[in-house]
């Protein structure tokens, strides 16, 4: 829980539509998280390997969003992601393993087809014995700025924590970098077409007439 | 039509046959160019340059030790420390990592600017009245990287979590305000006539590593 303490790593989000500062804003969120809530993986039900949704900030396997959902100004939650990975070190140690007792019972090796059913078999099996993967990425949300944050170092959960978001609660998620910033700030895109002077020699109108 | 001659046929429809039969020789692109095309693409996806010359005017700005904005009626200092990322669109470097205690300040470092690579990540270090904050930022998404914030003095639970929030909320301003000079100055007139003109200057001077190192 990088918010509570820890390593500061976070992204940036500037939040259009929605409706935030709304007289309703608990209830709006909570029926928006819940939407796309986490629920655990269950590999005896599902052939699922990837589970992945938001849930509480202090208790990661929790997504009713109770009064801890609001702490001041801020909207506190997360986003879990369970994975499971069935080890290729280990399938292809049993796979062997199963080849050989059926070369010395058969007096055969296994043909492909066999082969390849046996293969699906067992990385079913192993995938019931294995512990799903968890990460959990928090989130901050300050209503009253409408700034968002997500404490993730990979650009790929981000980006996909950011969507997932979007999609929930009907808002626009706009990364804050610096052109964005400019662009908020009522700078219009063809002031700020890059600088030839500072990109070196291999720069060329291609690139300013692109930043035009 | 035998079997040969439909083979014939077919690799001259793909192109990888002349109307002789010989073989074109497709021409493979050049490892260089590739990764320079590459490096283009990353400096014009979603507007890099201006993240690469906003970190690239701060390490200018900041060899003075001078406050580079203000937030919140006080000054923001910044200092480049640690680890540092350069990144250019041409010639035999177009990726260059530096680590060291004022690495940014270093000669090889200006050299570098001076060649046409430009900043694309760094350790910043904001001094902002008694408080010290750090943090790596990259140009393109201006993502907070790694940040060490000032002490938290609360001691209940709830209150350090909301003042750990209020440091990332100033860190996070203090990086706006800096954005925002940027902007200003990169939009005015002096841009191009006296700002870019005094950095290509400094970029080709001499090491000014001593300067800071005394501060």
């Amino acid at each position: 829980m990088p918010i509570l303490r820890g390593a500061v790593t976070f992204s940036r989000f500037r939040v259009d539509g929605g409706d935030p500062s709304g007289i309703d804003t608990r209830r709006w969120l909570v029926q928006g998280l819940r939407k796309k809530a986490f629920a655990p993986l269950d590999p005896g039900c599902t052939e699922e390997d990837r589970s992945a949704g938001f849930v509480e900030l202090e208790r990661t396997d929790a997504t009713t969003f109770g009064p801890d959902l609001f702490q001041g100004e801020y909207a506190l939650f997360a986003y879990r992601i369970d994975a499971l990975r069935v080890p290729a070190a280990a399938l292809r140690r049993e796979l062997e393993q199963w080849a050989a007792t059926f070369r010395v019972e058969k007096g055969r090796p296994p043909a492909r087809a066999e082969r390849t059913a046996q293969r699906v078999a067992l990385r079913e099996a192993l995938r019931q014995r294995v512990t799903p993967t968890t990460r959990v990425h928090d989130v901050s949300w300050n209503l009253k700025l409408r700034e968002l944050s997500i404490w993730a170092a990979s650009r790929k959960a981000v980006e996909e924590i950011a969507a997932t978001l979007e999609e929930a609660l009907g808002v626009d998620l706009h990364p804050l970098t610096p052109s964005a910033s400019a662009k908020l700030g009522g700078v219009p895109d063809d002031a700020l077409a890059p600088t030839p002077a500072l990109m070196g020699p291999g720069f060329g109108a291609r690139e300013v007439d692109h930043g035009a | 039509m035998g079997r040969e001659q439909e083979r014939t046929e077919a690799a001259f429809l793909r192109g990888e046959v002349g109307v002789d039969g010989v073989a074109t020789g497709r021409e493979e692109r050049d490892e260089a160019e590739v990764e320079c095309e590459r490096a283009r693409e990353q400096l014009l996806r979603g507007r890099t340059w201006l993240g690469r010359e906003f970190l690239t005017w701060m390490l200018w700005r900041s060899e003075s030790g001078d406050p580079l904005a203000e937030w919140e009626s006080a000054g923001v200092v910044v200092l480049f420390t640690g680890r540092l990322v350069l990144r250019g669109i041409a010639g035999d470097v177009i990726e260059l990592s530096a680590r060291g205690a004022l690495v940014g300040y270093a000669e090889q470092v200006r050299r570098a600017l001076d060649a046409g690579l430009l900043v694309h990540g760094a350790r910043l270090r904001l001094t902002h009245g008694e408080k010290v904050y750090e943090a790596t930022v990259d140009a393109e998404f201006l993502d907070v990287r790694a940040a060490k914030l000032p002490e938290v003095l609360k001691e209940a639970e709830d209150d350090q979590t909301l003042e750990r929030l209020y440091l990332t909320e100033q860190l996070s301003g203090m990086l706006d305000a800096l954005l925002a000079a940027f902007i200003r100055v990169r939009t005015s007139a002096s841009w191009m006539r006296e700002i870019v003109p005094a950095m290509r200057r400094w970029m080709s001077a001499d090491s000014g590593v001593a300067a800071i190192a005394s501060r």
